[in-house]
């Protein structure tokens, strides 16, 4: 059973085409994270979900019904946070959880609710004298109202403090425990990386990864990041020959030119090769060191980028292993110029 | 029942804003100054209830006052929310769209009615008050509270026209400009463009069945302010639904239904297809 599918989705505003044919499937039970930079589609394609916003091409189904047509009975059964909303100024904390309770039908409780968000404390006071991390967990706790088969959170961490953003995934897990499917987006990776079965990534309204958590590391885990400061002496056709020698070399997956330097991906133990390949071509070796790769890079790769489209972890290293050096410099000098090799060790994002 | 809800938590929304406590008091203060100018002089004199209501509250707050509370209670209703970001909150709960519009006008409706009620009923209690402690002469209470009754028809049925244009645009102040147009064209112009349209028109109208008077009475009393002054002055008259003038009547208490629920109907097919 699906939770959510689209299908050929397409949604063009007047202006700009927010959303260009999407598929995506997110099973039921599942904890899915909607990655990709602001402006990328990700809010157009929840507004989709929820109905707020209507395909211009394809098929929206949420919970085995089709979200333009059967919109109520979707949203019965689904706890939404939105983005970009606000509250009623004039009503306490309180009353808005028991409009949503009410709206829904559910015997909550509504002090459990305010309580399990955390701010019971201010549950009689105007909701427009909260901040905006308050606001965040009051559209949350209305969100969990009614037990919902679906949770779907737009940027559910935003105005939060990191122990906020720690307790909201925690409470993530525990509605995943409880069997609801999560569907939630977020341009920051690493509250995705902690929760997340399974990651898709959106740039330009295309999905242009999509793999659960471990096979996104495992694509960009497994190698590293040579990048060799060389004096070329002025003789470019020199550079180029060590970079194609080097792009021949068994555990190379991309090779880049960013000025003097060279940005190498490959396995571990291909380094010593490499810049022995290098110096073959008759380029002197001025300076190197190595940094891991991180989830990060990738992210920053594929949406600042213009990595190839892939599906898959394994598939995504061979994708690029097939680019040519052009197509791939940008995601490269991208992903360099925001991480440091202090920072970016993969294993010890988030939690 | 979802539209219940809305409307329940729109008129929850709508008492506690500043806004109403004014109204209450402005309405109050008003209807007091009235009742003391024509206060009775002498002690055999009655108190007139009648001519307080038809001449002084009628037209200067009923007629003039409720249409435009009513606008401005209603015509930021969809539109404040689409700008400020809480519809989104409000259509993640399962509401259907004709739920958010229809609970407004039910909820901003009743909101006004109880800023009428309240504010027309706290001087009456001073009147009653009177006439029982034998001050003023026979208070007549039924012709008031009936009174009452009509006046916040009246400022529901503009809070639907306003919430029906609110639905319908898409920024707030497109809803205001269309509330201020509600306004100008009711209250003001309505006599003058009808007379425009009815002359242009009679051409037209000649070769129909029905005379230039039946049609100008129709237009007439299509306004929601002269129907409920139509059925007001029937009212106080003893003649409510009798009598001579009961054809008319009967068109302006249609016209009113007309009036509250064909605007936000067709707000409704606009705000139904628009991406939020």
């Amino acid at each position: 059973m699906t939770a959510i599918e689209l299908r050929g989705v397409t949604k063009e505003f007047a202006d700009v085409t927010a959303v260009r044919d999407l598929d995506l499937t997110v099973e039921e039970g599942e904890v899915y994270g909607f990655l990709g930079p602001n402006g990328a589609g990700k809010s157009t394609t929840i507004d989709m979900l929820l109905d707020l916003v209507r395909p211009t091409e394809g098929t929206v189904t949420v919970l085995g019904r089709d979200a333009t047509r059967d919109g109520v009975d979707i949203r019965r059964r689904t706890g939404v946070l939105p983005d970009g909303f606000s509250v009623y100024d004039r009503l306490t904390g309180r009353k808005h959880v028991e409009f949503a309770i009410r709206s829904k039908a559910a015997d909550d409780d509504p002090d459990a609710l305010l309580d399990r968000v955390g701010i019971l404390g201010d549950a009689d006071r105007k909701a427009g004298g909260y901040s905006k991390g308050m606001r965040q967990r009051l559209a949350l706790a209305m969100a969990l109202v009614g037990d919902p088969d679906l949770l779907v959170l737009d940027e559910p961490s935003s105005g939060l403090d990191p122990a906020g953003a720690k307790e909201m995934r925690e409470i993530v897990r525990a509605e995943s425990d409880r069997g609801a499917t999560v569907f939630f987006s977020s341009h920051v990776l690493e509250q995705v990386d902690a929760v997340c079965d399974r990651v898709g990534i959106l740039r330009d309204g295309q999905l242009v990864a999509e793999d659960s958590v471990e096979g996104l590391r495992d694509a960009v885990g497994s190698e590293e990041t040579l990048e060799i400061a060389v004096d070329a002496g002025g003789a470019s056709g020199a550079l180029d020959a060590a970079a194609e020698a080097v792009l021949a070399l068994d555990g190379v997956s991309r090779v880049d030119r960013a000025g003097d330097t060279l940005v190498v991906d490959c396995d571990d133990g291909a380094k010593t090769r490499v810049i022995a390949a290098v110096e073959d071509a008759g380029v002197t070796v001025d300076d190197f060191h190595t940094r891991e790769a991180s989830l990060e890079d990738l992210f920053l790769a594929y949406t600042e980028g213009n990595a190839a489209a892939t599906r898959g972890g394994s598939e995504a290293g061979a994708a690029a292993h097939d680019a040519s050096p052009d197509t791939t410099a940008d995601a490269a000098s991208a992903a360099a110029d925001t991480v440091t090799s202090d920072t970016a060790d993969g294993d010890e994002v988030g939690e | 029942m979802s539209l219940v809800a809305v409307a329940e938590k729109d008129f929850h929304d709508a008492v506690r804003s500043r806004g109403m406590a004014i109204l209450v008091a402005l309405f109050s203060l008003l209807v007091a100054v009235f009742a003391f100018v024509i206060r009775p002089t002498g002690q055999s004199e009655q108190f007139a209830t009648e001519l307080l209501l038809r001449f002084f509250v009628g037209p200067f707050l009923v007629t003039t006052l409720v249409p435009l509370v009513g606008v401005v209670i209603g015509y930021n209703a969809v539109s404040g929310e689409r700008e400020s970001g809480s519809l989104k909150l409000l259509l993640s709960l399962p509401h259907s769209r004709a739920d958010v519009v229809f609970g407004k006008v039910v909820g901003r409706g009743a909101a006004l009615s109880l800023a009428v009620g309240a504010g027309f009923l706290l001087p009456a209690i001073v009147l009653v008050g009177l006439s029982w402690t034998g001050q003023i002469a026979a208070f007549n209470a039924g012709s008031y509270l009936g009174y009452t009754v009509f006046a916040a028809v009246l400022g529901v049925v503009f809070v639907a026209i306003a919430v029906g244009c609110s639905a319908a645009a898409s920024t707030q102040r497109r809803a205001l400009i269309g509330g201020v147009a509600i306004y100008v064209l009711f209250v003001l112009l309505w006599g003058a463009l009808t007379g425009q349209v009815l002359g242009a028109a009679s051409p037209l109208i000649d070769p129909l069945p029905v005379s230039t008077t039946q049609i100008r009475t129709f237009l007439q009393v299509a306004n929601p302010t002269a129907g409920v002054e139509a059925l007001t002055s029937a009212f106080l008259g003893g003649q409510l639904f009798t009598g001579e003038s009961v054809n008319r009547q009967i068109s302006a208490a249609s016209m009113l239904v007309f009036w509250t629920l064909a605007p936000p109907l067709v707000g409704l097919w606009k705000f139904d297809t628009d991406d939020l």
